[in-house]
């Protein structure tokens, strides 16, 4: 299903090209030069250097004019959404009546998407050949087209299992799959896709969206070889598992680790991985959470550093954690909602020790070198970026940074200069490299730390650059590469880059390299996001397996036999309603065979949608032609369009009370309620 | 012949908590775990096991045992080729629940000859101390009901488990081995050639 090519009429994209505008300086350097990938890659070069060179003089006029970020450039027939990061400019073309944020909303993904699966753009860059990632950009762009209807297309949102057709049962047992491959610690969170549909999750849509990607891919071509390589498999082609490496923003990293179970305490205390898994009575199923908290409060005092207390997410614990347990979606729901509430807390001095106490439990796990110090080195990380996220949120750091006078600046930029020096004459052993920096940073004095927060949004760009790589270099080991890599990072330092910054994934630093596990049965996908340890601990991944493998294979079998049922029974009326925190859709507005009247709806739904996004104020509107009135409605949470039909409409063209587009409110209010849309 | 029985499907049918999937997975996988939840709808495991010099692949499906599971794992029982009976020994309803369990796997399997199709019952919980059904007991029942093995089994601690599953393989072995024999005497071979009869005249 989900296989299928896109047909050109759902094809959102005209154009799309990255950009890097350091490969363009002088006078003689070939615009070609610049161009990473272009999309169609037919166009003949001259036109991409053409469009290219254009669009990245205008992009850049644009930005220092207004220092601001450009987001969108409007053309007489057609619109770009540009995103500008480094050198690097994306830039993708939508036709005109593609409502702005969902062109945004596009770009944003593509560039996720390939930053989930490839790490940094830089680093992918200078790892892979051209041709190779280009590939990669092709097959995103496709995923991101492939199979969906209009209505999709504007909310960007997921395509998820139609449950009007299944048991409610079935979507509670996938439900307890995830949560029973969560007694595993090393186990983030997890998905359940049915050829290409969500069935359930654990994950933020954005997240949910990103292993889709994967799943299409090994569904429609039975691929095993994972492009990372770092892969294998068991079993059967009807039944296999593969691992693939994967990169996730520190944001997000840290939102699974902290919400979902509260096991925030067994990840922070990294303990050694049997011990967790003798005191089993960790099921997160409905039957046993009160054992389960009994549990993780019993490994309180002897397994975490007293101190760390202050930094675990919520005090308390329990009653949430009891509450996040039987809330059917808990990460969803709770996630956001903890990891801002739960900010503050994390930005007590203490968080510095905790990080310390942690150094030596991590560097235990030292047997796999290469995994240990990417452990440590990220724990570390994590705890920097709580701290610049505590000044980030506590005053609107861009306007201190614009107050810091160049002197402390030049301070800041010395100092980081020393250091690298400094480290280049003490030590030949770039292994520590990264350690030792960090270290550096953290261990130095709360001025120190003030001061490289201060300087955080200048120095966000390098940091990504300076963290991805350090990480990217052990697990690719290119030891050689390192010397360069170090003198780049100096450079970078010195020379921040002014392009500002605009998109959450690149803005919120680095991307730490995760693990994507998925155990496939015939048209059916585990997705599990976990620990780098997960790869080198048999018996975990065993654990998960065998937990796993028998409900899975019942899922599968019940799935298979549902059938697909006729359409919803179209009533008098058309209507969508789209969950913005889940960002699911549902419709009676069926695919692809939309009517003239369905057409209509969906463009005054995408003219809502437009609207909605730009003015956060507004509630309801409506908009009609001579015949037809849709009804919008809005709020943070959810967007309802409805649409009555084949009731005449009493319109007068000036205002009146007996307008028959006023009763609209309440006829939706009461036929959507049986379709569990609640506008009350 | 033998790729007929290369595949044997056999299910797990009993009340909700009398240790089902525990049994399957401790049979399978060889672990216990003592916090399972309910099953909901159906689940199965392969296994792969050599009966008597025969390898076969047992595909045991694991039922949900509570009453509101129903519509959902009723669809599974076609197709079965034996039919596990559980209860529990410390449970006596769910040994008097067995009639019940056979009467629905009977009717939503579509059993031909319910008389001579294999169904084994299994008490399990055999580690529990307070027993509330007697081995006799149990043992009269499955005199009475059609001369059904009986085995007493416990998940937690492995005992019989084993020997339970390849008792239900070679039952089933055994009846397909008596029907293999009567389809020669009972068809007819349309292939065969009508003895040209002797002339008539």
């Amino acid at each position: 299903m989900a296989a299928t090519p896109p047909s050109t009429d759902s094809r959102r994209c005209l154009f799309f090209f990255l950009y890097d505008n350091s490969k363009v300086q002088k006078e003689g350097d070939l615009t070609r030069d610049g161009i990473y990938y272009f999309y169609p890659d037919d166009t003949p070069i001259d036109q991409q250097e053409l469009l290219c060179g254009q669009l990245a003089g205008v992009c850049r006029c644009v930005s220092e004019l207004s220092k601001s970020p450009v987001r969108l450039l409007r053309l007489r027939r057609s619109k770009y959404a540009v995103c500008m990061k480094d050198s690097f400019l994306w830039a993708l073309s939508c036709v005109v009546d593609i409502p702005d944020v969902s062109v945004c909303d596009f770009l944003n993904q593509l560039i996720d998407l390939f930053c989930f699966y490839n790490g940094p753009v830089r680093q992918s860059y200078q790892l892979y050949s051209q041709e190779e990632l280009a590939q990669r950009w092709a097959k995103y762009l496709c995923h991101l087209q492939g199979g969906s209807t209009e209505l999709h297309n504007i909310f960007s949102c997921l395509r998820t299992i139609d449950s009007t057709h299944i048991d409610p049962l079935l979507l509670l047992k996938a439900a307890l799959i995830l949560q029973a491959c969560q007694r595993c610690p090393l186990v983030l969170s997890g998905c359940i896709l049915y050829r290409g549909r969500v069935v359930s999750t654990q994950m933020p849509p954005a997240l949910t969206q990103k292993v889709m990607v994967y799943e299409t891919e090994t569904y429609s071509q039975d691929n095993r070889v994972a492009a990372n390589g770092l892969c294998s498999s068991v079993g059967t082609s009807l039944s296999f598992t593969v691992t693939t490496q994967v990169f996730l923003t520190t944001n997000e990293l840290h939102m699974m680790r902290c919400s979902p179970v509260d096991r925030a305490c067994r990840t922070h205390c990294s303990q050694p991985p049997s011990r967790s898994r003798n005191s089993r009575l960790l099921s997160r199923t409905l039957s046993d959470t009160l054992t389960a908290d009994t549990d993780s409060l019993n490994l309180e005092p002897t397994d975490c550093p007293p101190k760390s207390n202050a930094t675990k997410p919520s005090s308390p614990r329990s009653s949430l954690s009891d509450e996040s347990c039987f809330s059917p979606s808990p990460s969803i729901v709770n996630s956001p909602l903890n990891s801002r509430m739960n900010q503050s807390e994390y930005f007590t001095p203490q968080s510095h020790d905790h990080s310390v106490a942690n150094g030596p439990n991590s560097s235990k796990v030292k047997e796999p070198c290469l995994t240990g110090s990417l452990t440590g080195l990220n724990t570390k990380e994590r705890v920097a970026e709580d701290a610049y996220e505590k000044l980030d949120s506590g005053c609107s750091s861009k306007s201190i940074s614009k107050v810091i006078n160049s002197d402390q600046e030049l301070n800041h930029k010395e100092k980081i200069k020393s250091f690298s020096n400094g480290y280049q004459l003490q030590s030949n052993c770039l292994e520590n490299h990264s350690d030792s920096f960090y270290q550096d940073n953290q261990t130095d004095t709360p001025e120190g730390q003030q001061l490289n927060a201060n300087n955080h949004t200048t120095n966000t760009n390098d940091r990504l650059q300076r963290d991805t790589e350090d990480e990217g270099r052990p697990k690719n080991e290119q030891v050689d590469k390192g010397e360069q890599i170090l003198k780049d990072n100096v450079n970078n330092i010195c020379n921040p880059p002014n392009a500002p910054l605009q998109h959450e994934t690149l803005v919120d630093g680095s991307l730490v390299p995760t693990v994507l596990y998925q155990h496939r049965v015939r048209g059916l996908v585990l997705a599990l996001l976990v620990e780098t340890d997960f790869n080198t601990d048999p018996t975990a991944r065993e654990e998960v397996y065998h937990s796993s493998l028998a409900s899975l294979n019942g899922l599968e079998a019940h799935l298979r036999s549902t059938s697909p049922g006729t359409p919803s029974i179209q009533g008098p009326y058309t209507f969508t309603h789209y969950d913005c925190i889940q960002n699911t859709l549902t419709t009676n507005v069926c695919g692809h065979s939309a009517g003239p009247q369905d057409r209509a709806f969906v463009k005054a739904t995408a003219l809502l949608h437009s609207h909605f996004s730009q003015t956060d104020t507004l509630q309801e509107a409506i908009v009609r032609n001579a015949s037809s009135a849709v009804y919008g409605t809005h709020t943070t949470a959810q967007e309802t369009y409805f649409l009555q039909q084949g009731v005449p409409v009493r319109n007068s063209g000036s205002p009146d009370a007996q307008d028959s587009a006023f009763s609209l409110p309440k006829k939706a209010r009461q036929r959507l309620l049986k379709h569990g849309v609640n506008l009350l | 012949m033998s790729s007929k029985s290369s595949l044997l499907k056999v299910i797990l049918l009993g009340d909700g908590g009398v240790g089902k999937s525990s049994l399957m997975n401790r049979y399978v996988t060889n672990k216990f775990d003592a916090h399972l939840f309910h099953t909901i709808g159906v689940e199965f495991l392969n296994k792969d096991l050599e009966v008597d010099g025969r390898t076969v692949t047992l595909q045991i499906w694991d039922t949900a045992g509570q009453e509101r599971f129903r519509s959902l794992r009723t669809p599974f029982y076609r197709g079965s080729d034996c039919c596990l009976l559980t209860f529990s020994v410390d449970d006596s309803q769910s040994f008097h629940n067995l009639a019940n369990w056979k009467k629905e796997f009977v009717y939503y399997a579509d059993v031909k000859e319910p008389d001579s199709f294999p169904f084994v019952v299994l008490g399990n919980k055999l580690d529990v101390s307070e027993r509330q059904v007697t081995s006799e007991e149990a043992q009269q029942w499955c005199r009475e009901n059609g001369d059904h093995p009986y085995f007493e089994t416990s998940a937690k601690d492995a005992t019989n488990v084993a020997t339970a599953f390849e008792e239900a393989v070679r039952r089933v072995l055994a009846l397909e081995d008596r029907q293999d024999h009567l389809i020669p005497t009972d068809t007819i071979n349309l292939h065969r050639k009508p003895r040209g009869g002797t002339p008539c005249c």
